[in-house]
């Protein structure tokens, strides 16, 4: 049979807030399957450095979702569990990390990106990290920031165009 | 319509925009320059955690009164209905559908759209439910109006209502507008017109005389395919591969 036609995306638009982020909007942290509480902050960055004020970030691992809008210094926050390495396929792990999706007027087609952790030993070996130029794996790379309080802090931001442009994925289905 | 059209797309280039699309001025700073790293997918995009999905009613997905205020909204009633299906045609039961839009005067409640159209007290205009065991979807709604913007001189969107997809595998996870047919302003809308031009007619809902309800609502259909792997691609492969 062929494929039926797939429906193309658009833009989120400027006009998501009240639906999307509505108080009550389904997040989930299934505490007893991650790891220790961390919190991560972060910024998104346009081509001119701007802050972008209209984003939405959707953060997913294997035990938590959060959906979270950039504020009008185009900074998030987000507090979550630690999550585990993941596999690949059956006996390749990769390292610990965060699955990010980022909306925005402007943005087309929703960006798919991922924060790792720089404190992770097996952060150096993950298999996807690899198939990524060197010079920009840092951009896929959260900071550890210096914090008096129990919560490890970590800093990622997302530029979304120009120096130091964010790695974003384009995920293929593998061959089989 | 003349426009430099960016080569970055994530995912099928005969269906998806690109990143870059100069009419419409917003992509100019925010589309990626670099290409997209491909990379093969993983169990991190081929699942979901399971959502807390117990807040979802039917009330809803009655935008028509789920203000809350005990009136109406006012406008045309409209039922819009249809099925979502990944590429192989297979129903999408348990997707949560989101969805935005203009009131029939073309006003979001938005504290950020300011134009002097009417807000309407009775209408939100935001709205969701879940897909049923045959991947079936329905609002109640009126029909939003159409609505200026500053893109460019005398620019206005076509009435279109947003619609957010998440099912349960993230690599399907779709954000999309839905457009009615003979609107003159689709042909005058960049957004639309981004999307490759055998692809557009499907973000455009059909008249459904079969769904318009007597005395009551006119029907609109329009069905949602999902690109990319379902959460089942993810079990075949475990199991293929025990």
């Amino acid at each position: 049979m062929s494929p039926l036609p797939a429906t193309p995306s658009q833009t989120v638009g400027p006009f998501f807030h009240d639906c999307l982020l509505r108080e009550d909007r389904c997040e989930v942290t299934v505490s007893d399957e991650g790891g220790a509480q961390i919190r991560v902050e972060g910024r998104v960055i346009d081509g001119d450095g701007a802050a972008v004020p209209d984003a939405v970030i959707e953060m997913w691992h294997a035990a938590a979702f959060a959906r979270i809008g950039t504020d009008a210094e185009g900074a998030f926050a987000f507090s979550t569990t630690r999550p585990k390495g993941v596999e690949v396929d059956r006996g390749t792990m990769q390292a610990p990390h965060l699955s990010i999706a980022v909306f925005a007027r402007g943005l087309m087609n929703h960006l798919l990106t991922r924060m790792y952790f720089e404190d992770e030993p097996s952060t150096e070996t993950d298999p996807i990290l690899r198939l990524v130029p060197q010079a920009r794996r840092p951009t896929l790379i959260a900071r550890r920031a210096p914090d008096e309080s129990l919560t490890p802090l970590y800093r990622f931001a997302i530029v979304l165009q120009g120096a130091g442009e964010t790695v974003f994925f384009d995920f293929r289905s593998p061959a089989r | 319509m003349i426009t430099t059209i960016g080569e970055i797309v994530r995912g099928d280039a005969a269906v998806f925009p690109p990143y870059l699309y100069e009419a419409y001025r917003s992509t100019l700073r925010r589309a990626p320059r670099l290409p997209l790293v491909e990379v093969p997918l993983t169990a991190s995009e081929l699942t979901r955690p399971r959502l807390d999905l117990s807040h979802v009613t039917a009330e809803d997905a009655d935008l028509t009164r789920n203000a809350g205020t005990g009136g109406e909204a006012l406008g045309q009633r409209i039922i819009v209905t249809g099925r979502v299906m990944d590429e192989g045609g297979t129903p999408v039961p348990g997707a949560l559908l989101e969805v935005w839009q203009a009131n029939a005067a073309g006003r979001y409640i938005h504290k950020r759209d300011d134009w002097p159209g009417p807000l309407d007290p009775n209408f939100l205009g935001i709205g969701r439910c879940l897909t049923t065991d045959a991947g079936e979807y329905r609002f109640l709604t009126v029909r939003p109006g159409a609505y200026p913007w500053g893109n460019h001189e005398n620019a206005w969107r076509p009435a279109h209502i947003h619609f957010s997809v998440l099912a349960p595998s993230w690599s399907q996870r779709l954000v999309t507008q839905m457009y009615f047919p003979d609107d003159p302003l689709l042909e005058l809308d960049p957004i639309l017109n981004a999307v490759p031009d055998a692809a557009r007619s499907r973000l455009v809902a059909a008249y459904a005389h079969d769904v318009t309800q007597p005395h009551w609502a006119l029907g609109w259909r329009w069905d949602i395919v999902l690109a990319g792997p379902g959460a089942t691609a993810f079990e075949a492969r475990e199991q293929s591969a025990a």
